[in-house]
């Protein structure tokens, strides 16, 4: 080929694309084969997924029905308090660790400058990521209420009312929480180092949040009761519980209240984030830094 | 400067003493000690993480009935003492063993094992070296969440002769479980993935190994699965020591023993033979600093 051919060739205008929702698709089924192709991870996930739900079940067997009535939730099993508990932490943590995680590796492999050097907007790239993130965490989430349900036996009440009013309140529950994931990920562009957010959440909500047991038993502690109802995640897990324990619905008074909580938290939380993430995004770029690690 | 005064110094004999290998030992810990000082915010997290973790189950022990912890013949502190036991043993075997082949991946990864591997450290002592790292890293720790249970409320029966037992017990724990450190870091040099074994020691042991709940709890078929892992004999043999007040000399805690000791003699040898299969086989690949 002649070289002034070939110079002409890549002289060539091409078409580009500017709608959002052709990027945010191409970001998405990038990084959706990409998952694909990890068939070990999926496989041991998934296996762990079952093991965890299964060891919560023996542990469950331990716990005598009259211990949760004292904590107000009517005679319900432990395995299915845990399970609500276990099933959510488990989605929150995936669906906001994986856009800091996922950056984090394009830093890394040193791929991350060829993609905010493409002509796809870093908006469309972050939503592109979180909707990957969304649906693998679907995939556990799903599987973990499935086989608690199914396999292990635990008496979760579902119907129309219940399963619509708990996928609004999943959805909340990611989206009060999507103004810290992309903080995350703004401090992880400029620092480089771990994933501490994500880390923070797994341990405190699990914690702070009543996971494993009755939010009641932390009365006794003035200070950690007020640091675990200031974290929006409380408020979710108690509102999911309702639902899917006792059948209560987002019409519920006690479950309605807790959605209001959660979109001003939504309100707090996501313009913060952006802001964050703005002011990373842009110190790199002046710094020159993105493909450092 | 002068051509051949470069080269008569670069081919000059250097009288070199062989270093001891407790030299070389000891400067591996220092240099992995600095670089895991740097990090001193993931410190700060994992202590933060592992004290949240205990507290978590001093809550749930509030509603779980201690019945089935007595009926095991663990007799002392009740289901709080046991699952404090449990996650600080697990989480020491896992920390320990595990964080012998993360760093074999990350020497890998950083594209620094071949240059250790051509400097005069043979891959034996670099491997022993990093073990002694982390089980100084995994005992602080093991040491930290005792100390954390403790201050919430465990009870432990620390006499001289369960304390003497504990100290033989944590030692064969180290050594069984470091068969399995070094059957991971061979799968390492030949796949370049370890995440299949770190899985099944991470997950399986919680369910079947009776972290949080006595094995009798469990179906026959799952008891028996619990069998496999050293795990399962060495929480068993340190909680009847610290529970149930029993010593080595005790038949139930000489019989867990005796299973170490035939896990250990079995398994050691074993991943010697594999690690060496892997290790040569990457070095006649030249793979050895391929990711």
């Amino acid at each position: 080929m002649k070289v002034q051919d070939l110079i002409q060739v890549f002289k060539e205008e091409q078409a580009r694309s500017r709608s959002d929702l052709r990027h945010i698709w191409a970001v998405f089924w990038a990084n959706f084969k990409i998952f694909l192709s990890y068939r070990t991870w999926v496989i041991t996930e998934t296996l762990s997924t079952v093991t965890s739900i299964a060891m919560y079940s023996f542990m469950g067997l331990q716990v005598p029905p009259d211990r949760l009535v004292e904590a107000g939730y009517g005679n319900v099993n432990w395995l299915a308090f845990a399970l609500v508990g276990i099933a959510s932490t488990n989605y929150l943590w995936m669906c906001i660790g994986r856009l800091s995680h996922s950056m984090q590796h394009e830093i890394r492999d040193g791929t991350f400058e060829t993609v905010i050097s493409s002509p796809i907007r870093l908006r469309s790239y972050v939503i592109g990521m979180s909707i990957r993130g969304f649906l693998v965490s679907s995939y556990f989430m799903v599987g973990a209420l499935l086989v608690g349900t199914l396999v292990c036996r635990a008496p979760l009440i579902i119907n129309l009312e219940t399963a619509l009013s708990s996928i609004l309140l999943f959805l909340m529950l990611i989206i009060s929480h999507m103004g810290i994931g992309i903080v995350a990920a703004g401090i992880i562009l400029v620092y480089k180092k771990g994933d501490p957010v994500a880390f923070l959440f797994s341990a405190f909500t699990e914690f702070f949040g009543g996971v494993l047991f009755p939010l009641k038993l932390l009365e006794n502690y003035p200070v950690l009761n007020a640091v675990a109802w200031a974290m929006p995640y409380t408020y979710a897990l108690e509102a999911l519980r309702r639902v899917l324990l006792t059948g209560a619905t987002v019409v519920s008074p006690e479950v309605f209240t807790n959605i209001l909580i959660l979109v001003g938290y939504t309100l707090v939380f996501m313009p913060l984030g952006l802001l964050a993430f703005k002011w990373g995004y842009n110190r790199v770029r002046n710094e020159g830094t993105t493909a450092s690690y | 400067m002068d051509r051949e005064e470069i080269l008569r110094l670069l081919s000059e004999e250097n009288p070199s003493r062989p270093t001891p290998v407790w030299r070389m030992v000891a400067s591996q810990i220092v240099r992995d000690f600095k670089v895991w000082w740097t990090y001193k915010m993931w410190l700060t997290l994992d202590i933060t993480g592992t004290m949240l973790f205990i507290s978590t189950y001093y809550l749930v022990s509030h509603i779980i009935s201690g019945q089935h912890i007595a009926n095991a013949g663990y007799t002392t502190g009740g289901y709080f003492t046991f699952a404090v036991v449990g996650i600080a043993f697990q989480q020491y075997v896992f920390s320990s063993v595990m964080g012998i082949n993360e760093s074999i991946r990350d020497e890998q990864w950083m594209g620094t094992i071949e240059t250790i591997l051509s400097s005069a450290t043979s891959f034996r002592t670099f491997l022993f070296g990093e073990s002694i790292f982390f089980f100084i890293v995994g005992s602080s720790f093991l040491a930290g969440s005792l100390a954390t249970g403790l201050a919430l409320g465990a009870e432990f029966r620390l006499e001289p002769l369960t304390f003497i037992s504990i100290m033989v017990l944590s030692m064969l724990l180290i050594a069984s479980h470091m068969a399995v450190g070094i059957l991971g870091a061979g799968i390492i040099m030949k796949t370049k993935q370890g995440n299949p074994l770190v899985w099944a020691f991470s997950w399986m042991t919680q369910l079947v190994s009776g972290v949080f709940y006595p094995l009798g709890l469990l179906p026959w078929y799952l008891e028996w699965v619990g069998k496999i892992f050293p795990l399962t004999y060495s929480l068993d043999a340190i909680r009847l020591c610290l529970q149930g007040g029993q010593t080595l000399a005790s038949p139930m805690v000489l019989n867990d023993v005796a299973s170490l000791l035939i896990f250990i003699a079995v398994a050691l040898p074993l991943s010697l033979y594999i690690f060496k299969l892997g290790y040569d086989s990457a070095r006649r690949e030249g793979s050895l600093s391929q990711y």
